[in-house]
């Protein structure tokens, strides 16, 4: 939808779509059997040459140059297919929103100007997490000219694939995070195996534990909390694209199920029952998609007054979401819960998804905390 | 005031009276036993929850999705051990004789633990329902002796229940679809017996069961008169198994493709058939096949609402247990309002899922499938009489053509129609309220617990996996309202139609 109110966005959605087609159509159970299968490493790698690992990054600093919109119309459609990939995309695109945030353009500079392969390209977050609703982040302190960590992080997306991870941690006694760049080769660093989780397998995270790592800080000291503030709208309308590319991808599937799908002597969509089911779906996967547009379009001319509204549309996208993909399956009957048809995998990525960014109850109190001014 | 005739006249408008509140005249006519009993049976599923399942229930998940190819033969090999295949057989067929109603408690607690274990356990009564619903006293107590002689031996011997069909899933749950329908599984008469040729979909433990019952169509273009109840042995020559679903949750309960090629069962493994209903009541064969039909599911169908129920009751617990231990802003989750109104909603979900399963087994155990087993006198004489009179007295009688005549008669001839309609609506109602209260607790519990609930050691995105299932089999919850419609309302409406909606 938002392409066709920017026609730019055009070659970006066809891009993602035709990836989605040839890359992930029919292929979405096998890359999701991660961890008990392989990981889909080729995929991802030409996912990088394409430019998806960085679509919001600087040319100058190795990326695609996009903006919000490019990299909504990207993990919609990719997310259309398998939201796993999408989660990817989203937790590099966060990473680097948070390195410009911080101006720590040296950093990104050195990471993705020289990188050249999905391997270079990736760093880890804790993306299911605001850092400033956490109580248990890894301490750091001061170690000769640099810094140190201490402590565990849970749920570290692409910590076990990727080189190096951006950190929020605390000093003991401060309130205030910051974020640090860590190597997970350094010999401090303990991994888990692949944390198995209810939804986006192939987008994996594992458990960390730091022993006095060596780390670098991103930006300023005690500024963690206000760069990944600043980052979160437009980071929350993505996570939202995500959603409504489940969403149109439920409908898709449901839809075209309903037209074959004979009970009671007709097609079922033909029972009222079924197409209430259906235009419900329809509805919410449409009110999404408009959301994002909208939010989009706010987010890029920079609208004061407008990242409450974008959190709250995003809000409402994950809920509504969750709603949509729970139907999807109740309309293929049996079949929606098998791994033969990619309801039951919506209805786990759904809420995967929703959670990006931290718990859904402590985004809503942070955003009636802003509107109210409290 | 009122006569007592204007109080039957007020009280027999819409909602009647004696459908809308069911344990206010049934709760004193309950033998006081069944308290005692069904206390007995909760405690049972809490040490087997304590000794079996918990310990086993996340890790047996995992393996599942290491090897997709993983069969539940331990765990029954334990419940058999346990006794539980046989808790719920009545004495006179040699079984434990627990009263019915108990089961939705067993199934709350073990399903607050675990759903796919529940199933590997319940999904047999679906069976037991399937073949004591028929009437056919002969074929039953072979049956149900061959699963209590399984128990005694070490050598699991379990009952599955084969209706769906890759072309037809609801139809098959209602006479007014079928049909419309597209079933293919064809029961061909022949000397001494059947041929069977189709092939069933989504069977729960057929691959572990010892027996099938297998419903099948004399003629393809008139299903409901044509309704066939077959006992299918595996091992049978012409009956195989195909693979087993990969789905998204209730993983350690596998869920069979079945195929009949050829296959034929004689005469003495027939349950159901037009012929034999001949013999006990006048009634149209289609009007027998339905009740038939609702008699299984009116009875297994509060069972599901239960282990829904035991669904929200686990995510209940699981959320209170990691509100109770994990902080927020430096104060204990359990300490922030919002927590504590939202711990408070997901148990009053539970508390009237609850009362939806016990509402609607007051129905059954009054005006249903079980309610001679009910009765004051005859529970007292099922439960205190020795098990070797019903073994030398009754069994013998239950041979006898006689006895299938009289218990048909019981069942299909001398029953009111309004107590069937409530029995069926009250189910389907329970099985809508409860699947959907499990369904929405498990969701409450994930977002309230953020990223932990995203983890499948926690437990509590297991059991969004396993609950969703329960809002499609047993009749997807739109059938089941439907159904509701149908039973508890079309009948006050005379121009309601139910499904022959125009196109
Ligand atoms: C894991 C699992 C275990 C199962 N175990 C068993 C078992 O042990 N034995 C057994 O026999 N079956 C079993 N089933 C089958 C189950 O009962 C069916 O899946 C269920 O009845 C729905 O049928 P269907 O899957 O064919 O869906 P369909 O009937 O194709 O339904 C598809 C959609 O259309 C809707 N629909 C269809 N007809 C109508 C209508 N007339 N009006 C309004 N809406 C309509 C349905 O509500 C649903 O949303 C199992 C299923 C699963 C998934």
């Amino acid at each position: 939808m938002l392409s066709s109110f920017k026609g730019d966005l055009k070659p970006f959605e066809e891009l993602a779509r035709s990836f989605a087609a040839k890359e992930l159509a029919g292929k979405t159970e096998g890359h999701d059997r991660y961890p008990f299968g392989e990981f889909f490493h080729d995929v991802l790698d030409k996912a990088c040459e394409a430019g998806f690992l960085g679509i919001m990054l600087p040319g100058d600093l190795g990326g695609t140059g996009g903006s919000i919109g490019t990299l909504c119309v990207v993990l919609g459609a990719l997310c259309r297919a398998d939201s796993s990939p999408g989660g990817i995309v989203f937790t590099n695109a966060l990473v680097q929103e948070i390195l410009l945030a911080a101006d720590a353009r040296d950093i990104a500079g050195e990471i993705f100007g020289k990188a050249s392969s999905a391997g270079d390209f990736l760093v880890a977050f804790p993306s299911y997490a605001n850092p400033a609703h956490q109580d248990n982040l890894p301490e750091y302190r001061r170690s000769g000219r640099g810094y140190s960590l201490t402590g565990p992080v849970d749920l570290l997306v692409l910590g076990g694939l990727a080189r190096r991870a951006i950190i929020p941690a605390r000093t003991g006694s401060g309130h205030q995070c910051s974020f640090f760049l860590v190597d997970l080769d350094h010999k401090g660093v303990l991994k888990s195996e692949p944390v198995f989780t209810l939804g986006m397998h192939a987008c994996p995270a594992v458990d960390i534990r730091f022993d006095g790592v060596r780390a670098r800080i991103v930006g300023e000291e005690g500024k963690g909390d206000e760069y990944f503030d600043r980052v979160s709208p437009a980071l929350h309308v993505a996570a939202a694209a995500m959603n409504a590319g489940i969403m149109r991808g439920s409908l898709d599937e449901a839809l075209a199920y309903a037209r074959e799908r004979f009970q009671g002597g007709r097609e079922i969509i033909r029972w009222s029952e079924v197409s209430m089911l259906l235009a419900g779906m329809a509805v919410k996967a449409d009110v999404a998609e408009m959301c994002v547009t909208l939010a989009c379009q706010a987010l890029e001319q920079g609208k004061a007054g407008w990242s409450s509204r974008c959190t709250a549309s995003a809000l409402h996208i994950h809920e509504i979401a969750c709603e949509v993909v729970t139907d999807g399956i109740q309309v293929l009957g049996g079949n929606g819960y098998m791994k033969d048809y990619g309801q039951e995998k919506r209805f786990r990525d759904a809420r995967q998804v929703q959670a990006l960014l931290g718990s859904v109850p402590a985004r809503k109190l942070d955003l009636i905390g802003k509107v109210a001014g409290i | 005031m009122l006569s007592s005739a204007e109080v039957s006249n007020r009280l027999s408008g819409f909602p009647r009276f004696e459908d809308m509140s069911l344990s206010l005249p049934y709760a004193p006519r309950m033998p006081r036993g069944m308290v005692r009993e069904t206390r007995k049976v909760v405690a049972i599923a809490r040490t087997f929850n304590d000794e079996v399942a918990r310990p086993r229930a996340l890790d047996l998940d995992r393996k599942t999705h290491e090897d997709p190819d993983y069969m539940p033969r331990d765990l029954v090999e334990l419940a058999n051990r346990w006794g539980f295949y046989t808790m719920w057989i009545p004495r006179i067929f040699g079984g434990k004789g627990y009263n019915m109603p108990s089961m939705s408690y067993f199934a709350e607690e073990i399903g607050s633990v675990c759903l796919g274990i529940m199933n590997v356990i319940g999904v047999h009564y679906l069976g037991v329902a399937g073949v004591v619903a028929s009437a056919n006293t002969r074929l039953a107590k072979r049956i149900l002796g061959e699963v209590v002689q399984g128990e005694k031996t070490g050598n699991p011997c379990l009952i599955a229940l084969a209706t769906t069909e890759p072309g037809a899933g609801t139809d098959v749950e209602e006479v007014e679809l079928v049909d419309k329908g597209r079933v293919a599984c064809h029961a061909r008469r022949v000397e001494g017996g059947y041929v069977v040729n189709g092939t069933k979909v989504f069977i729960s433990m057929g691959h572990v069961s010892t027996w099938t019952v297998l419903y099948a169509y004399e003629d393809l273009k008139k299903p409901s008169e044509t309704t066939v109840g077959l006992m299918v042995k595996t091992g049978t020559q012409g009956f195989s198994f195909g693979t087993h679903e990969n789905k998204m949750g209730q993983r350690v309960c596998p869920a069979s493709v079945l195929v009949f090629e050829d296959c034929f069962i004689p005469d003495d493994q027939v349950l159901f058939s037009a012929d034999m209903v001949r013999k006990f009541t006048k009634k149209p064969i289609r009007e027998v096949t339905q009740r038939y039909i609702d008699y299984v599911v009116g009875a297994t169908r509060p069972g599901v609402c239960a282990f829904g129920v035991g669904a929200a009751r686990g995510a209940f617990e699981i959320a209170l247990r990691h509100a109770s231990t994990t902080t927020m802003n430096g104060t204990l989750l359990i300490n922030h309002e919002w927590v504590q109104s939202t711990l408070a909603e997901m148990y009053k979900n539970v508390a009237l899922g609850r009362l939806a399963y016990t509402e609607a087994n007051y129905a059954n155990s009054h005006r249903g499938l079980y309610k001679i087993l009910q009765l004051k006198p005859v529970y007292y004489y099922l439960r205190f009489m020795p098990q070797a009179y019903f073994d030398k007295v009754i069994a013998p009688m239950l041979e006898k053509d006689y006895s299938t005549r009289l218990m048909g008669k019981l069942s299909y001839d001398w029953t009111r129609p309004e107590d069937q309609r409530c029995c069926s609506g009250w189910a389907s109602l329970a099985k809508v309220a409860g699947t959907d209260i499990g369904v929405r607790n498990c969701q409450m519990a994930v977002e309230l617990m953020g990223q932990a609930g995203l983890r499948q050691d926690a437990g509590v995105e297991k059991m969004l996996r396993d609950i969703k299932l329960l809002q499609i089999y047993e009749g997807t919850n739109q059938l089941n309202r439907l159904n509701v419609f149908k039973c508890l309302i079309a009948p006050e409406i005379p121009q309601a139609r139910v499904f022959e909606e125009k196109m």
